[in-house]
């Protein structure tokens, strides 16, 4: 169980993690999803004990990680795949850890099979590791305490297919275990796959805690409606904004609707005598919904290029 | 993975200390550079005895009488040199943190051990650990090059031979602790040679080169002036005692600005 009560960081006047309060429980896979530059690693440094908050406080069944004095028993974490020193070997590097627990050297070449890496590659110094196999080796390390609690920032940057396939059963499985299994990303789809309890964040702030099917269930239901005719389109958007209906343009035949039924949409384009090619209507997706929440604390939104414009 | 989970904890028996030590020992001897550093040692050790030593002979030996220092003792050399060596040795002591902050290991330390404290002492004990015996080494090098090259203008009596030799290692020792200190304080290794510089060589010969007496004095409690009096053995301006007080005192303080830093700092 980690417990976030209240917790901020602020460096200077910018406002990394804004009062986070969110209990995250055992057994099951907890997504935390945010933009980039929404908090997600302050949050996971803040509870390492790595960072510390401006207020507020991180606890991990109940104590603060500072407390704690064979944390790897308590905790395993995957931050930063590639903080390795370059020179030491991947062994090495489990090796020291688990002496620094009072963990048996045997541990290190176990867990170095659980996560795929063979002696010839344990062997190879840091500076050689792929991003891939710098994972595998964080994950390596997260499980040598064999602990209750797991957190991973982004781990499955740099996998391939087959080892974004294999984390996600990792998790799933640690889960199963009855442990507390902590995940950030920002790849939605990936948390749609992995994750039955969603942490969404942005710019610091709390935007939703809840069940995924709740999160997804509760995004908007668009309409797509596309026509040959740019003039019918406009007029068909005016009426659909008077009746309260908020229109995007998808492109230059298309709209998106929200916030009106397929029926209603159909209905008023009869009634403006609009020809229609398409009039679907699209189910909710993570995606969706997280576009939806994160909307407006985007840190770094792209500027759509005015068409006609370049050159 | 449930049929490879074991019990990892064991009943009854505590890691604490020791364990925090074990894992610096482990990090310090998996990388390569610590060997280079050792090498390099011995060999700028070797280099700076000889020369010393030659310059020993050939002022006896030249037109100059007013030059003669006469008989000196090969401790006196080994001592002499330690001006030179102490770089190569301080090194250690200087990457042991350093290198985790360029390489961001330092998390994984600080997560695998939460205590500031204990981190930087098991890194202490380490670097203390490795450093005085390097420093015996480094002595028995130096003189076994110095004794041949001083040939008739040396002397070796064994019990203050014995002495120079035990002074050089603790000074290695304690300064490759202060450079440990002055590491995590400033975290990069640039800025703490260039400090670390300072403090030994360039602020104290700044402060003797007019060679007046208020001066001399404050140049006098700098870290390997100290160090100079207590491995010569002087009893003017303090005696050899206070000098090594003194360079203990550098050790500890930095130290302590490097726990301070550790524990203020986001990591």
């Amino acid at each position: 169980m980690i417990t976030l009560r209240g917790l901020t960081k602020r460096f200077g006047s910018t406002t990394a993690v804004d009062a986070l309060t969110v209990d995250i429980a055992p057994g099951r896979v907890t997504g935390f999803l945010g933009p980039n530059g929404a908090g997600k690693s302050t949050t996971m440094r803040m509870i390492l004990g790595l960072d510390r908050p401006t207020a507020g406080q991180a606890l991990i069944g109940g104590r603060a990680y500072r407390e704690l004095r064979h944390p790897l028993h308590e905790v395993g974490a995957l931050l930063d795949a590639k903080a390795i020193h370059p020179a030491r070997s991947g062994r090495a590097h489990l090796l020291a850890m688990a002496r620094s627990n009072g963990i048996p050297a045997r541990r290190v070449d176990e867990v170095l099979a659980t996560v795929g890496l063979d002696d010839r590659a344990a062997a190879k110094p840091g500076r050689t590791l792929s991003l891939g196999m710098g994972q595998r080796l964080g994950i390596a390390g997260a499980l040598l305490g064999d602990p209750p609690v797991l957190m991973f920032d982004e781990p499955v940057n740099g996998l391939d297919p087959d080892g974004v396939r294999w984390v996600r059963q990792l998790m799933r499985l640690l889960a199963g275990e009855g442990r507390t299994v902590f995940v950030s990303s920002h790849l939605m789809t990936e948390m749609q796959l992995t994750a039955d309890q969603l942490v969404v964040i942005g710019r610091g702030r709390l935007l939703a805690d809840a069940p995924i099917d709740e999160v997804v269930a509760g995004s908007a239901v668009a309409v797509r409606v596309r026509s040959p005719h740019p003039d019918g389109l406009a007029k068909l958007a005016e009426r659909l904004t008077a009746a309260g209906a908020t229109v995007e343009a998808a492109g230059p035949d298309e709209l998106t609707v929200t916030g009106a039924t397929v029926d209603r949409v159909g209905d008023l384009a009869y009634e403006s005598g609009v020809r229609l090619h398409e009039l679907s209507q699209h189910g909710a997706s993570l995606e969706r919904a997280f576009m939806e929440l994160t909307a407006g604390s985007v840190e770094y939104a792209g500027v759509p290029d005015p068409v006609g414009e370049t050159r | 993975m449930s049929s490879t989970r074991t019990r990892t904890r064991p009943a009854g028996r505590s890691t604490g200390f020791g364990g925090t030590v074990a894992a610096e020992w482990t990090k310090l001897w998996s990388v390569r550079s610590t060997w280079w550093t050792l090498l390099a040692a011995v060999l700028v050790t070797a280099a700076a005895a000889g020369q010393l030593a030659i310059y020993a002979a050939n002022a006896n030996t030249n037109d100059d009488p007013t030059d003669d220092r006469g008989i000196v003792t090969v401790g006196s050399i080994l001592i002499d040199s330690m001006e030179l060596t102490q770089y190569a040795v301080l090194a250690l002591g200087l990457l042991a943190v350093t290198s985790e902050f360029t390489s961001g290991t330092i998390r994984t330390t600080l997560q695998c051990t939460p205590s500031r404290g204990r981190v930087l002492l098991a890194k202490a004990v380490v670097t203390a650990a490795v450093t005085f015996p390097l420093g015996l080494l480094l002595g028995g090098v130096g003189a076994l090059v110095a004794g041949p090259v001083l040939g008739e203008w040396g002397t070796a009596p064994v019990a203050g031979t014995l002495r120079d030799l035990l002074a050089v290692a603790a000074y290695l020792a304690l300064v490759g602790v202060l450079a440990l200190g002055l590491g995590a304080a400033l975290r990069s290794a640039v800025l703490t040679l260039i400090v670390l510089l300072a403090t030994l060589m360039i602020v104290p010969l700044s402060l003797q080169e007019p060679d007046i007496t208020v001066l001399n004095r404050i140049a006098d409690g700098f870290p390997a002036v100290a160090g100079g009096h207590f491995m010569a053995g002087d009893v003017e301006p303090y005696p050899a005692s206070a000098g090594l007080l003194l360079l203990v005192g550098w050790a500890v303080v930095a130290l302590g600005l490097g726990r301070v830093a550790l524990r203020r700092r986001d990591a």
